[in-house]
């Protein structure tokens, strides 16, 4: 059976080796390059608050086009961009053209008939194929994220020390940046594959089975992030001062109050989660005092926008007079780990979960 | 004798429609057993329940005593040939006796590399790209190079020209020789039953019409025609299977164990065909297979 299926999948194999080898000889072409500039900014010996002014230059020179490139434009902006994003499409590619066919192409040409009338189980025969198949998919995408991960680890590095321009200012926690590394691209590729054979199983069809697994796929995507990496893990919570959060004031609808915090005072690299006004007694405080509406008008001339520029100041200043703190929920730095295994080990436990009702139709529901 | 597929009420329902329904039938061993039927008698579904690729909605069935596809064990004793000759279009034909061989602990790579050089079949040759003939060559091959103990094929050479049907034909008939295995083949085509077979049954809607070794059927039914009467008025151990009438004579299909010996009756040999096609027209006649279909239903 270990025959078969390395017989079947080996094309599709040798494209996956092909596009690996690709990604890892561009990534290696630039590491020494994106490294040297690293070594050179400055940033191994600073000290204290002049690193993050150091890592923002870094940064910027990066996002740029600076280095040893001839290319105009930002090669590394590019690059960086491109080779998170084949990280996280990587479990959706290899649900969709290794799982969605795996069960759906043999129901489709009949040729179920030939191998389940071998003297073999169909249970043996999915094992060996969800396993195998699926130890690639999740190597596959791991392996696409350790290699962006090495070389992407001066920008890394530079966030850490509070830099950040344009492309290169997510942190560990970003969006795009906690699900393309560390251990997630191992739930998410196992997550991918299962779902695609299951579409392929319920759907018996590959085409639409591929649409679906990409719907779904991309819809846990989008979900995961706003609703549930955050409950994941117990998050931590603070009231401090607007300046001491880093925090704008802005205006939705005047006089609506809404904060953006930016940092967490003693916790630096925390994920904040949501911030927003409170009173003196911990109250939400939903509008803008009745005094600072006066600012606004005189700062901004509009009942508008967002609170930036120079008027943005005066009135953070302003709601910060009238003894209006900021209460900041966040997952601290220390949270990583946890929350990538909580992550993963929440892919992993649907992935088991698909398959599990994949033997079970199988062989309960026959074709 | 053991039965090589043994059904009790058999039925398999696809959402409202009953595929076959309270089908009560034994396939002896050591035959090589023809099983007809018209369009629509039910004669895939049962062969897809008997490989356990369907599972019955009511009903049992036992295939060498076994529930079918129950494991490997129970695998490795049937052989299976699908009436759309599945095969992987994009291996060559190498592979797939790879497949077979990698996948059956029984497997007779000898046998299978003979069968292959025999038919001229280029192992290298994506199975894509044989014709219909050789593909169902192939696929009979995995079928048998597995040494099963009943060989089990739907429709075989449904697709195929008179020629190469002749041949697959030929060549099966062969390998059962020299294999000593059971053999149960369906087909609506009666003339390659005459010649493959010497078991035939005959399944029109779920029910089994008639059973029974082809010598058998054939030396007690008779062909007889005479002066015109009512079939009611025969001897008791005469079954009229058909009967047509003119208005002076009467042509009767009967089967009796007996022989014929009313003089006024020209007695004549009876082919495969007729008899088979005698049985099949039987049904034509309503039959109480509605009030059943409506008793499955409601249970």
């Amino acid at each position: 059976m270990i025959w078969l299926t390395w017989r079947q999948f080996r094309a599709q194999a040798i494209t996956a080796a092909a596009a690996l080898a690709v990604f890892a000889i561009v990534l290696a072409a630039t590491a020494s390059d994106l490294s040297g500039m690293y070594n050179s900014s400055g940033l191994l010996t600073c000290h204290g608050d002049a690193c993050s002014g150091l890592a923002s230059t870094f940064l910027n020179n990066l996002a740029s086009g600076g280095g040893d490139f001839l290319v105009p434009g930002s090669p590394y902006a590019i690059l960086y961009f491109l080779s998170v994003l084949v990280i996280l499409i990587a479990p959706a590619i290899t649900g969709i053209f290794w799982g969605a066919p795996l069960i759906a192409r043999e129901l489709e040409t009949g040729t179920f008939r030939l191998t389940w009338n071998q003297s073999i189980t169909r249970t043996r025969w999915l094992t060996v194929k969800l396993v195998l198949i699926g130890a690639a998919a999740m190597a596959v995408t791991e392996a696409f994220s350790l290699l962006q991960a090495w070389w992407a680890a001066p920008i890394g590095k530079a966030v850490g020390l509070g830099g950040g321009a344009s492309i290169f200012s997510e942190g560990r926690f970003g969006w795009f940046v906690f699900p393309t590394h560390g251990i997630t691209p191992l739930g998410y590729a196992a997550f991918g594959f299962a779902l695609g054979v299951t579409a392929g199983l319920v759907i018996r069809r590959a085409i639409p089975a591929m649409a679906v697994t990409l719907a779904i796929f991309a819809a846990v995507q989008f979900i995961t992030p706003l609703w549930i990496r955050p409950q994941l893990f117990p998050t931590s919570h603070t009231v401090t001062t607007i300046a001491a959060a880093g925090a704008n004031v802005s205006l939705r609808a005047n006089p609506k109050l809404a904060v953006t915090a930016s940092t967490v005072p003693g916790q630096p690299g925390a994920w904040i989660i949501s911030s927003e006004g409170v009173n003196a007694a911990g109250q939400p405080v939903s509008t803008i005092p009745a005094s600072c509406e006066q600012v606004v008008s005189d700062t901004l001339g509009s009942h508008q926008g967002s609170a930036a520029g120079p008027g943005s100041a005066a009135l953070n200043n302003c709601v910060a007079s009238h003894g209006i703190r900021i209460a900041e929920s966040y997952q601290p730095a220390s949270h990583y780990w946890p929350l990538q295994w909580s992550e993963t080990g929440m892919f992993l436990a649907l992935a088991l979960a698909l398959a599990g009702y994949c033997f079970w139709r199988l062989n309960r529901r026959r074709t | 004798m053991t039965a090589v597929i043994a059904t009790e009420g058999l039925g398999k329902r696809y959402r409202t429609r009953w595929a076959l329904a309270g089908c009560t039938l034994s396939i002896p061993a050591g035959h090589v057993v023809g099983l007809v039927g018209p369009n629509g008698a039910g004669k895939t579904t049962l062969l897809n329940l008997a490989t356990g690729e369907l599972a019955p909605t009511t009903g049992t069935i036992e295939v060498l005593g076994g529930r079918p596809a129950a494991g490997p064990a129970q695998l490795a004793r049937v052989g299976y040939l699908a009436q759309d000759v599945p095969l992987y279009a994009g291996l060559p034909v190498a592979d797939h006796l790879r497949l077979g061989a990698h996948l059956n602990p029984g497997w007779d790579a000898d046998m299978a590399r003979r069968r292959i050089e025999r038919l001229d079949l280029d192992p290298r040759q994506k199975a894509g790209t044989l014709s219909g003939g050789q593909r169902a060559q192939l696929a009979l091959t995995l079928a048998t190079a597995k040494r099963p103990e009943l060989l089990i094929l739907d429709e075989p050479v449904a697709s195929l020209d008179p020629l190469a049907r002749r041949e697959f034909l030929q060549d099966l008939m062969e390998t059962v020789g020299e294999r000593q295995v059971s053999v149960v083949l369906s087909s609506h085509l009666i003339s390659d039953l005459e010649r493959a077979c010497d078991y035939v049954i005959v399944l029109v809607d779920s029910r089994v019409r008639v059973a029974g070794p082809v010598d058998e059927l054939l030396a007690t039914h008779h062909l007889l025609s005479g002066p015109r009467r009512d079939p009611a008025s025969l001897p008791d151990q005469m079954q009229v299977v058909s009967a047509s009438h003119t208005d002076r004579q009467s042509t009767l299909l009967v089967r009796t164990s007996g022989p014929v010996l009313d003089p006024a009756w020209a007695v004549s040999e009876v082919s495969l065909e007729d008899l088979v096609l005698a049985y099949m027209r039987q049904a034509a006649s309503p039959a109480p297979r509605n009030d059943h279909r409506h008793l499955e239903v409601r249970k």
